[in-house]
């Protein structure tokens, strides 16, 4: 007994000393994928997470970061952005919109469709330090207006299909958007499309007469397809009364998800309010972030967050709500943990205490008492935000430097 | 004579008419108007996108009272040199200015007399912020050294014709990246600023054997009222000597000859050692600017407020900071007063500041930080009259009040 834990110990000490290139200490881990919640150090070498544990030695660091007063989560995840920067007018640049909240993996929902999506990579997610996916719109001229996003014309299955297969890297699934004729056309071809590839179908959808939307979620959407912006004045999710439509449930127990996707138009106070105090969360919380709703409402994902803790929520659920949870609904499992051999993307949070306002998409208040604020990004291991100089060295102490070489 | 009647009746008669019913009253905010002479409490109305009344308390009538108690209220702030147009870093002006305070931003030379259309329909037309530029000397803008070294399409005529067919945005001409020796670069834009009776800045590479000294650049090249940007990066103008630590009395005597310095901080040209340097000696901006771009923008976070907050760090006074940054930039761009005062009739471009206590780093060009115990942070931000940034609510009211509200006005 006695020989084996000298062994065990012999064994440990033993092992290659780790030399990690960045070292959060002291941080508290917020990991939900792997059920970790607490002060835990972290250890990245390369592009890598490495190891996850207590009391990690410093000295064996090349950089220190000092997170005791911090949160640390995997790099979130917004599954509902519009970043094609150089394609249709109210998209924003990734960078600045998504690395700077904390987002490390943002998805364009539906922007570019098949016959733009490549113009979008080229342009636009190749340059980009944020990891951006794509839902490829079923309107191969993507998101430029009505002339196009009403035509079934613009529709095609096929299309859809073959620009899906031959960017599985990036294209997480089908987006159908703004649709206004009566019929099904669009939900039913971007669900097509999502079926022939074995994808995700994420559905922005406007309820008319002959089209409701308990039919969308019990009947036409699949298990695993996304409804997003459904705390929107759209969703008949409420009746009268402000009581819960028992279909909303009926829906969740399909396997249909439910997403936020902020925007400019789709989260009221008054309506998530009500539904989360009767129970009904969101399933992933996400911006839909564009020109016009980053502004007043301030749709960025860390914002976001905030008024889903304000409204109630724990931040336990927030973060799931944005790692794990979007992770899996994209489909991507190995995004949005911090699993040891992992990509190490990773957002170091502050938890602000005090007294904070947001505004809803209605532009009504909300004063809250907690508001989430990124210190730091870390993108495949590499230190993108430093907004509090955590890895930054004192300049008095940097002795007298200057640009002549 | 009887108009003059008829403009005195009706000004009477607006005076003494029915309790104004304003759009928008700021109150109880504290008003720095530099250009004014203003530093004190008081309320701020606005009419029409236009300043109505600035001072005292005003009770009358608004579609929006805004209480803006314990925040400070400015003109919104100009930066004189941002990218929105032909560099490849750079950014669209509104998630980064207007979430800043920053109601105009100058384009330091994205564009040149060949691209400038491109850029006006492109960008300057379709964003909320005021965007003006000063036009890149080289016809193609700034877009690498194919553009920037080619001297044969440096042609003041053409530069000086581009800017009088654009007058109400184009405000100046740049010199950037010059690669190579002599001041060729320098002198055309120089020549087309005299053509188009526009002010030049000056952003330099010198280099060993470019042929150029800072003494020569300051003191004959440039003109008074042509501004050098970059001023605090030791390789574009040597302000603080490398070996003695002081301000060269070559900058002293540019100042008074009516050069302008402008910080121009951007990923590369703050350094603390020659900012502190020259903050010691009282060698300040004329202007505060960001040079703000896709790297600046993440790396150094260099927005207006974080600029100020540094300079303020060093010892610059609060008071001094806001005027660098609203009537000091106006008046280089020749936009004075038309912008950068909240002067009465003066269009409605409004900051709102928080200058919050705590411990925050800033960092410069070479990464390295200084701690400091303040720090200013844009709260809100009115852009003609209309309130496009409210980070902390003050203009709406809380849910639970509003009923069934649909779109709050």
């Amino acid at each position: 007994m006695r020989a084996r834990l000298l062994l065990a110990l012999f064994l440990a000490t033993a092992a290659p000393a780790q030399i990690y290139d960045i070292l959060l200490k002291n941080g508290h881990v917020m990991d939900p994928a792997n059920g970790r919640n607490g002060r835990m150090d972290v250890g990245i070498v390369g592009d890598k997470i490495v190891k996850i544990a207590q009391e990690l030695p410093a000295r064996q660091a090349r950089t220190v970061i000092d997170a005791s007063q911090y949160r640390v989560t995997p790099g979130l995840i917004d599954i509902h952005a519009h970043f094609d920067a150089q394609g249709a007018d109210l998209n924003l640049n990734p960078d600045h919109n998504a690395l700077r909240y904390g987002v490390t993996t943002a998805v364009d929902a539906g922007s570019s469709g098949a016959d733009n999506f490549e113009a979008f990579r080229a342009k636009v997610i190749a340059h980009a330090k944020t990891r951006v996916l794509a839902f490829l719109n079923i309107v191969a001229a993507g998101m430029y207006g009505p002339q196009v996003e009403d035509d079934p014309k613009q529709m095609n299955v096929e299309k859809a299909v073959a620009m899906v297969r031959k960017h599985r890297d990036v294209i997480v699934g089908i987006k159908t958007a703004h649709y206004q004729p009566p019929d099904w056309t669009a939900v039913d071809n971007a669900v097509k499309a999502a079926e022939q590839t074995g994808s995700v179908c994420m559905v922005d959808f406007h309820p008319k007469l002959g089209r409701g939307y308990r039919e969308l979620i019990l009947e036409h959407m699949r298990p695993g397809d996304i409804h997003t912006h459904f705390y929107g004045r759209l969703t008949p999710q409420l009746d009268a009364n402000k009581k819960l439509e028992p279909y909303m449930n009926e829906g969740r127990k399909r396997g249909v998800l439910f997403d936020v996707g902020h925007g400019a138009g789709s989260l009221w106070f008054r309506i998530a309010v009500p539904a989360i105090e009767q129970g009904f969360l969101p399933d992933t919380i996400s911006t839909d972030i564009h020109k016009r709703s980053v502004m007043l409402p301030r749709a960025t994902l860390l914002n976001v967050m905030s008024k889903f803790l304000n409204m109630g929520m724990t931040l336990d659920q927030v973060i799931e709500r944005t790692t794990v949870n979007p992770a899996k609904a994209i489909r991507r499992p190995e995004l949005g943990t911090l699993t040891e051999g992992s990509v190490a993307d990773l957002a170091v949070l502050e938890v602000e205490r005090g007294s904070f306002a947001f505004l809803d998409s209605g532009f009504a208040k909300l004063t809250g008492t907690q508001r989430l604020r990124c210190a730091m990004t870390i993108r495949a291991g590499h230190i993108v935000w430093d907004a509090d100089g955590l890895s930054a060295g004192d300049w008095k102490e940097a002795g007298q430097y200057s640009n002549f070489k | 004579m009887k108009k003059l009647w008829r403009l005195v009746a009706l000004l009477s008669l607006s005076t003494l008419g029915a309790a104004q019913t304003y759009d928008i009253v700021l109150k109880g905010g504290h008003i720095i108007d530099p250009a004014n002479a203003i530093d004190a409490v008081g309320d701020v109305a606005i009419a029409g996108g236009k300043i109505a009344r600035v001072g005292g308390t005003i009770n009358d009538a608004a579609k929006k009272t805004i209480d803006v108690k314990g925040r400070y209220v400015v003109p919104g702030m100009i930066d004189l040199h941002f990218h929105a147009y032909g560099y490849e870093g750079a950014i669209f002006p509104d998630d980064t200015s207007l979430l800043t305070g920053t109601t105009t931003v100058v384009d330091a030379g994205g564009a040149g007399y060949r691209t400038f259309d491109d850029f006006r329909a492109k960008v300057i037309n379709k964003v909320n912020t005021r965007v003006l530029a000063l036009l890149n000397i080289a016809g193609k803008g700034m877009i690498g050294s194919a553009s920037e070294d080619n001297v044969e399409d440096m042609l003041p005529d053409k530069t000086a014709a581009a800017i009088k067919a654009n007058r109400d945005v184009i405000v100046g001409i740049k010199v950037a990246h010059f690669g190579k020796p002599g001041w060729d670069a320098l002198d055309r834009a120089v020549a087309a600023g005299r053509l188009a009776d526009v002010p030049v800045m000056v952003d330099d590479k010198i280099f060993t054997n470019a042929g150029r000294t800072s003494r020569e650049k300051l003191l004959d090249r440039m003109r008074p009222g042509d501004m050098h940007t970059h001023m605090y990066n030791d390789r574009q103008v040597e302000i603080v000597s490398r070996f003695n630590g002081k301000v060269q009395e070559y900058a002293l005597e540019a100042r008074r000859r009516g050069v302008m310095f402008d910080l121009g901080h951007g990923a590369g040209s703050f350094l603390w050692p020659v900012a502190s340097a020259a903050a010691r000696q009282g060698f300040w901006p004329d202007t505060i600017s960001t040079d703000l771009h896709s790297s600046s923008i993440m790396g150094q976070q260099s927005d207006m407020p974080n600029c100020m907050s540094k300079l303020m760090a060093l010892g610059l006074p609060f008071r001094e900071a806001i005027a660098r940054s609203t009537m000091g930039p106006a008046k280089a761009i020749r936009r004075y007063p038309e912008l950068g005062t909240l002067g009465a009739g003066r269009v409605a471009d409004v900051a709102v500041l928080a200058l919050e206590d705590g411990v925050f780093a800033f960092r410069d060009s070479w990464g390295k930080k200084l701690m400091a115990t303040k720090k200013l942070e844009a709260v809100m931000t009115i852009r003609e009259g209309k309130l496009v940034f409210d980070a902390e609510g003050r203009g709406f009211p809380e849910w639970t009040t509003a009923g069934d509200y649909e779109v709050i006005k």
